[in-house]
């Protein structure tokens, strides 16, 4: 009682000064989560929040609509939407899902919101919501898409076309089209705004003249990364018209570069004294990573993931004199010996991925990671907070001491390539070597989990992850006892998503009223029959519960679906503008 | 269990033919067939990203293209009926391939170009099925190409 009182005093205290003086007091706050907070306090400062608000951050486009998106904040500028699922990026949602971008372009257009950035994740773009885009909003400077798909090179020209203070195109792992077109040469002569420039994505050619005469005449370039028809002689002269550049993703080099041409190349590269960020070099030689000996002292940021044909001692070669690193992406060719020289060499690493070069296990060789490049790495770098790590095996005892060494994991995300795979030296489940982690790691917000793991792994991480938001679960748990710990005991939970684990509906229904807390739930290949599905639909109308069935024809069977048929897929979430009507035949909405 | 299954990959016209027939025989299955816990199709386990997948299939297939390169081809020498097999892979380039069959057939062998009434000379069989003079385009190239190989004699050039 009397802290209320005590924040309505506060509040109307504050209240003497003019909106504006409040406002730009706001101003001070971007996290969408405290502005949240804030329009929570008060009427007044409900309202002052609303027309203030600039960023809008939708995790979930079904969540809520476009029509009141707008209404709430109406001087909104700029957007974040996220559509499909994570799991769709391997392959388990339908390409016809759904997270359709139109409506929103549409319903911004039409209410004339004065938008400048768009950044979707996993949305479906069509070349009419791209023109549209480009119509509809003057001031437009920034569109970055990521994991998207349904467009083409067509909706790229008219992004290039008609929007005059374009600054940021960033076009990330998507689907696109590429229809060969001359998209480069729709950017305007009198363009020279852009600050970020990546089509690294498009697989067909480029044109280079174009894009040499764009690159010289944007003196704010400062990010680009081009894609694989971008050869060696080509990149020469981009980077010497653009010394200033921080962030280089390189293209695809002819396999025997001329010993001249390599020359030239390694003479623009040193001229550029500000490059930071290195990314790029599928399908090239090794010699071509030796290119950039000159500057590598500088990067701070290195993704050689798709560099498949650098052969592991190139790769440490190159990454020992990195010494300033703090992000490195790599495969896993790189192997223990070369994690060992990473640990030793790269101090301020701070976030590292390594990715399966052999992901089937098709090959005979043995340079794959195994749990000794993990405790190399955790023992040698101090900064260490974020791991994505692919590997063959892992043991207990090493993840007992990577916990022990690194007590700062936010993200801590194990691949082991085998399923159910155990502690291949004790041959027991990895129970406590993850339970080490989440013990560990008081601030852990993003968790993956693989090998082989019984229910007890998930008693640890309810008992300890308390800052969990999100967890990935794959072959793993016996009983609903493990869902049901993980959803009892982490408070702060927001994405669950599981495959192919023996949990059902008894740990789906126990506690409906967790899922408003939560952005969503993905479960495939479970327990969990049609039946419980729908029970939960109606204990909960403020979720819409999707299952996405195996084919086509399944929606037909709907009235005479027997209950105890197991669920395929489901997909359940939050949203305050009840079910959806995009969704296609193959998904059904109970 | 088999019902279902010829049900999903019907077309559409025999889907509402056998519509009928299912609803009758749904009843009388006791359990569908539910999807194993355990199944890990290739498609989406490992959990990666279709871009870094393309990259490493390109791998894979240059990869192969090392592992299958046992180049086999046989080689005769002009006057002698039975001929020999070399792996040409083995070579770094037209002299080691010249050394190595001037020893084998023990007399000197030489490339195109210097022709003289001495010397056999190497001559290959391409794709075409065309005869070549050796030492002409680039090892690498050579090596897609080459089919089979022929030492002939000096005159015959």
């Amino acid at each position: 009682m009397d802290r209320a009182i005590k924040l309505q005093l506060s509040t109307s205290e504050m209240n003497y000064f003019p909106d504006e003086v409040i406002e730009h007091i706001f101003d001070f706050i971007p996290s969408h989560r405290d502005r949240n907070s804030i329009s929570l306090v008060s009427k007044s400062w409900h309202k002052i929040e609303r027309y203030s608000r600039h960023q809008v951050f939708i995790g979930n486009c079904y969540a809520i609509s476009p029509e009141r998106l707008i209404r709430r904040f109406p001087c909104l500028r700029s957007l974040t939407l996220k559509g499909k699922p994570h799991f769709a990026d391997f392959n388990l949602v339908p390409h016809e899902w759904g997270g359709f971008l139109h409506p929103w372009i549409d319903a911004l257009s039409k209410a004339r919101v004065g938008l400048e950035e768009l950044r979707l994740k996993r949305m479906v773009v069509s070349d009419e919501s791209l023109e549209l885009l480009s119509r509809s909003f003057v001031g437009f400077k920034s569109l970055v898409l990521v994991s998207c798909d349904g467009f083409t090179t067509d909706g790229l020209a008219s992004i290039a076309a008609n929007c005059r203070n374009l600054r940021e195109l960033d076009l990330q792992e998507n689907e696109i089209d590429d229809h060969r077109g001359q998209w480069l040469n729709c950017f305007p002569d009198s363009s020279t705004t852009l600050v970020s420039l990546n089509f690294a994505c498009l697989k067909g050619e480029t044109n280079l003249s174009a894009l040499e005469r764009l690159v010289a005449r944007s003196p704010n370039l400062k990010s680009l990364k081009v894609n694989r028809a971008v050869p060696l002689d080509a990149l020469t002269r981009l980077m010497s018209c653009a010394p200033q550049l921080v962030d280089l993703g390189v293209g695809c080099y002819e396999n025997e570069a001329e010993p001249e041409s390599f020359e030239k190349l390694m003479a623009a590269i040193k001229k550029c004294t500000l490059l930071r960020s290195l990314s790029g070099f599928s399908e090239v030689a090794p010699v071509c990573l030796t290119a950039f000996y000159p500057i590598c002292e500088n990067l701070t940021s290195l993704n050689l993931s798709y560099a498949a044909e650098i052969q592991g001692n190139h790769l440490i070669e190159f990454v020992q004199f990195c010494k300033r690193l703090q992000l490195l992406w790599i495969l896993d060719s790189i192997g223990d010996k070369g994690l060992e020289i990473v640990a030793s060499s790269c101090k301020e690493l701070q976030e590292l991925r390594v990715f399966p070069s052999d992901p089937h296990d098709e090959e005979d060789n043995n340079t794959a990671v195994t749990e000794v490049g993990l405790v190399a790495i955790s023992a040698g770098c101090p900064k260490l907070h974020s791991i994505l790590y692919f590997c063959k095996q892992m043991t207990n005892a090493a993840l007992i001491t990577v916990a022990k060494n690194c007590p700062n994991f936010i993200r801590f995300r194990l691949c082991i390539l085998e399923p159910n795979k155990p502690d291949h030296i004790t041959s027991q489940s990895l129970d406590e070597g993850f339970g080490a982690i989440v013990q560990a790691c008081k601030g852990l917000r993003r968790l993956s989990v693989s090998g082989l793991l019984t229910d007890k792994v998930f008693l640890y991480i309810g008992m300890y992850a308390a800052q969990l938001e999100m967890l990935s679960i794959a072959f793993a748990g016996d009983t609903d006892k493990g869902m049901l710990y993980v959803l009892n005991g982490c408070k702060k939970l927001r994405k669950l998503e599981i495959r192919d684990s023996p949990f059902g509906n008894a740990a789906l229904l126990a506690d409906v009223g967790k899922y408003e807390t939560m952005r969503s739930l993905w479960m495939s290949s479970c327990e969990v029959t049609l039946g419980g599905c729908k029970r939960l639909a109606r204990n909960a109308p403020w979720l819409n519960v999707e299952i996405i069935n195996e084919n086509e024809n399944g929606r037909m069977e709907r009235n005479e679906e027997d209950e105890r048929e197991k669920v395929d897929r489901l997909y359940l979430y939050r949203t305050v503008v009840g079910t959806r009507k995009d969704a296609p035949p193959c998904v059904t909405i109970l | 269990m088999e019902i279902c299954n010829s049900y999903s990959s019907s077309s559409v016209d025999s889907t509402k033919h056998s519509a009928s027939e299912s609803s009758v025989n749904l009843s009388l299955s006791l359990t569908f067939p539910s999807t194993s816990p355990q199944r890990a199709t290739k498609q989406d386990w490992p959990p990666i990203k279709p871009r870094l997948k393309d990259t490493l299939k390109v791998r894979r297939r240059l990869l192969q293209r090392d592992y299958d390169t046992c180049l086999f081809v046989k080689v005769y020498m002009e006057g002698v009926p039975i001929g020999r097999k070399l792996d040409l892979s083995t070579f770094s380039g037209y002299e080691s391939l010249l050394e190595n069959l001037s020893h084998m057939f023990n007399t000197s062998i030489i490339c195109g170009n210097h022709r003289d009434r001495k010397h056999h000379v190497l001559t290959y069989q391409d794709t075409d099925g065309d005869w070549m003079m050796v030492g002409d385009i680039p090892w690498e190239m050579f090596l897609e190409t080459v089919r089979r190989l022929k030492i002939t004699k000096p005159e015959r050039c």
